[in-house]
């Protein structure tokens, strides 16, 4: 196939930063004139395994996402009750957890763990990306940050869904929907914990807002501890379910999050510029597009030679 | 003339009733015996449960005194004529006003001053406060609450049934008499344990008048119509106190935080000046902009100016505070749009990616469906 300007030149970045030598650039240029430029026809041949084929998250980030989906579903848990503390589901939701003076303090702990999460992820990816700074290995097409290739992609990602175009468009290791929805859990995020935090030291913020905007922060703050956490849950029960488990192809469950790894198939779909600097990166990857060409071409020969027979 | 009339023939046809009844049901000893003094002889008549009559606006009224009742109130000890004051002569004239709290005892002395005993320190705070009416009210003052409207004249409870002897036996060396004793103890004990309301009850109390729509309707109109000036928040005040966090916390039984009383009455004698309350713009309510740090400092030890002017009683409400009421708005608004996008957007990836030829499989997990097609056998984990 015939790389688009943009991932060819991202590839010849990832090739440059891989020091790659010129028999493996041949190599690589050779298997991917070889995939078809409609990579629909290769998906058919392919080898996965559900469990995860290439390297997508490291231990932090599979920490991080389990100590955040935990205390997420549990604070959601205990802190529903709180608010809507005179409904008739709360009532048993409170006697169970110990009256909703216990529920209170499960509450604050829990929210105590779920900020611990968040600083380790800062910390961790600040202290990585600055790693890959000095060692030049950093990429911002690669990171979370949002480029304009995002709307592109989106743009072309619906035109795939509705029909319009072939294929979908070959996108990063973050595409636009996950680009989004980490920026909307940062923010959800940030909002819980000010707000949680104005509800707790109502004092320390009065004192360090202007006194114009004291009243009307603390107004917003407790208007926004409840919504914005129904808002992250809809968020999380309607699109982060969706893509993770109920996605036709992703049912019943992606793996990544344990395992740390994304399956074949997955990343040539979702992720083909991440595809492409796996060929790169991962000599042994080279080997099963080598072999998932040869059984397709075999494959459609043998198709050809059916059809014309018949 | 008709009206006495009537009276007195519904007076007489209880007795007669109440009467009958009575000697219809024999002495079994099930109601106790009456223990209050009735020098007076009042028991003579206001001891048939019959007692009472039908008023000129159709309202029926009791006159009958439950002696083992009274006797456990706490003015079991106070002759009936203390309060009583207008009654000279039995039978007795129709009775006009009723009792008035700021009536002085005669037969009960203050201990510690010699005098007789009175409400009327009291009294005289609730005539300064703004709930202050006459007894017989007339037209809105009516609404507003007279003595008995809280102080409910309880039945007596002390703190503990059972006097510790281990304690009072000390007292007796002095004082001699068990049941004085006994009495003093349970009057103290009571005081220091449990003194007043909790803080639910406090709100409720507040609420049955403050939170009664027509009647805040009622005072609002009135206001309107007389020019006078109300507090901004008294449209308000009991919804926008529970939708508070000092309402919510004091729902869930939390007793620490505030109570209406906590803010709205003068910390300096708390059991005094709960009689005084006044509305937020007299100089001397401690809700009043001069005074409010001072008051949010009883609790909120590091309290500033800027903490002071956070609204305690805040509304969603459009006319009381816009700001809130757009924010809650566009929070609504956010809500809905994700909800309905994200099922959309879900909807239609579904329906591309089903036409792409991916299902549902349970078995593969994510794989491809179309790798039916494939004659390579699945490569095993690792």
């Amino acid at each position: 196939m015939k790389l688009s300007d943009e991932t060819r030149r991202l590839l010849d970045v990832s090739m440059v930063i891989n020091k790659t030598s010129d028999t493996d650039r041949n190599e690589i240029e050779e298997l991917i004139g070889r995939i078809p430029e409609n990579r629909v026809r290769l998906y058919k041949y392919l080898i996965s395994n559900p469990l995860g084929d290439l390297p997508r998250y490291d231990i932090h980030i599979r920490i991080q996402h389990l100590l955040t989906f935990i205390t997420f579903l549990t604070l959601a848990f205990t802190g529903l009750p709180i608010a809507f503390v005179e409904h008739f589901w709360a009532i048993p939701v409170n006697s169970v957890l110990g009256g909703v003076n216990v529920t209170r303090i499960i509450h604050r702990a829990l929210a105590s763990v779920m900020i611990f999460a968040m600083v380790y992820h800062i910390v961790t990816i600040t202290l990585g990306s600055f790693i890959k700074i000095r060692q030049g290995r950093f990429e911002v097409s690669r990171s979370m940050i949002p480029t304009m290739k995002d709307a592109r992609d989106f743009k072309a990602d619906m035109l795939h869904f509705a029909g319009k175009l072939e294929q979908r468009p070959e996108m990063d290791k973050f595409m636009y929907k996950q680009k989004l929805h980490y920026f909307a859990a940062a923010f959800g995020n940030t909002v819980m914990i000010v707000s949680g935090s104005s509800f707790l030291f109502p004092e320390f913020w009065a004192s360090i807002l202007p006194v114009s905007i004291a009243s009307h922060f603390q107004e917003m703050m407790r208007i926004s501890h409840p919504h914005e956490a129904l808002l992250a849950l809809l968020v999380i029960a309607f699109w982060h379910w969706y893509n993770v488990h109920l996605a036709p192809g992703r049912f019943p469950m992606q793996w990544t999050f344990l395992t740390g790894k994304i399956t074949r198939e997955h990343q040539m779909e979702e992720h083909f510029v991440e595809y492409l600097r796996c060929l790169v990166e991962i000599p042994r990857e080279r080997i099963h597009l080598r072999d998932m060409l040869e059984a397709m071409e075999q494959g459609e020969k043998a198709q050809n030679s059916t059809d014309s027979g018949g | 003339m008709r009206n006495s009339t009537t009276l007195s023939c519904t007076i007489l046809s209880g007795l007669l009733l109440s009467n009958l009844v009575v000697a219809a049901v024999p002495e079994t000893g099930l109601r106790p015996p009456a223990v209050f003094e009735d020098d007076m002889g009042c028991l003579l008549c206001h001891k048939f449960p019959k007692m009472g009559r039908i008023t000129e606006d159709g309202e029926s009224r009791s006159y009958y005194i439950m002696p083992h009742v009274f006797a456990n109130t706490v003015h079991r000890n106070i002759p009936c004529t203390d309060c009583h004051s207008y009654i000279k002569q039995l039978p007795h004239k129709e009775v006009k006003e009723g009792v008035r709290c700021d009536s002085e005892c005669h037969t009960v002395k203050n201990p510690a001053t010699g005098n007789n005993f009175s409400h009327q320190t009291v009294f005289k705070k609730y005539r300064q406060s703004s709930h202050y009416r006459p007894k017989l009210a007339k037209g809105h003052d009516q609404d507003k609450p007279y003595c008995v409207t809280c102080h409910t004249n309880p039945i007596y409870n002390p703190e503990e049934e059972v006097v510790p002897t281990d304690v009072t036996d000390r007292c007796m060396v002095c004082h001699e008499k068990r049941e004085f004793v006994d009495n003093w103890y349970k009057h103290t004990s009571r005081r220091i344990n449990k003194v007043k309301r909790s803080s639910k009850e406090i709100v409720e109390l507040c609420t049955s008048c403050h939170g009664d729509d027509k009647l805040v309707k009622r005072h609002l109109q009135a206001a309107k119509d007389e020019g006078r000036e109300l507090g901004r928040k008294y449209e308000f005040a009991a919804s926008s106190y529970k939708e508070s966090f000092h309402g919510k916390v004091t729902g869930y039984g939390f007793t620490k935080a505030a109570n209406c009383l906590d803010c709205h009455a003068d910390a300096a004698n708390y059991y005094l000046n709960v009689h005084d309350l006044r509305p937020s713009r007299d100089e001397a309510s401690p809700v009043h902009e001069k005074n409010r740090l001072k008051t949010c400092k009883r609790c909120h030890k590091h309290a500033d100016d800027n903490y002071a002017s956070i609204d305690p009683h805040p509304t969603s409400e459009k006319r009381d505070n816009p700001f809130r009421y757009y924010a809650e708005l566009t929070y609504a608004w956010v809500g809905d749009v994700v909800f309905v996008a994200l099922i959309a957007l879900s909807a239609f990836e579904t329906r591309g990616r089903l036409r792409d030829g991916v299902f549902w499989r349970l078995r593969n997990g994510s794989s491809w469906s179309r790798r039916r097609g494939s004659r390579i056998q699945p490569e095993k984990n690792g």
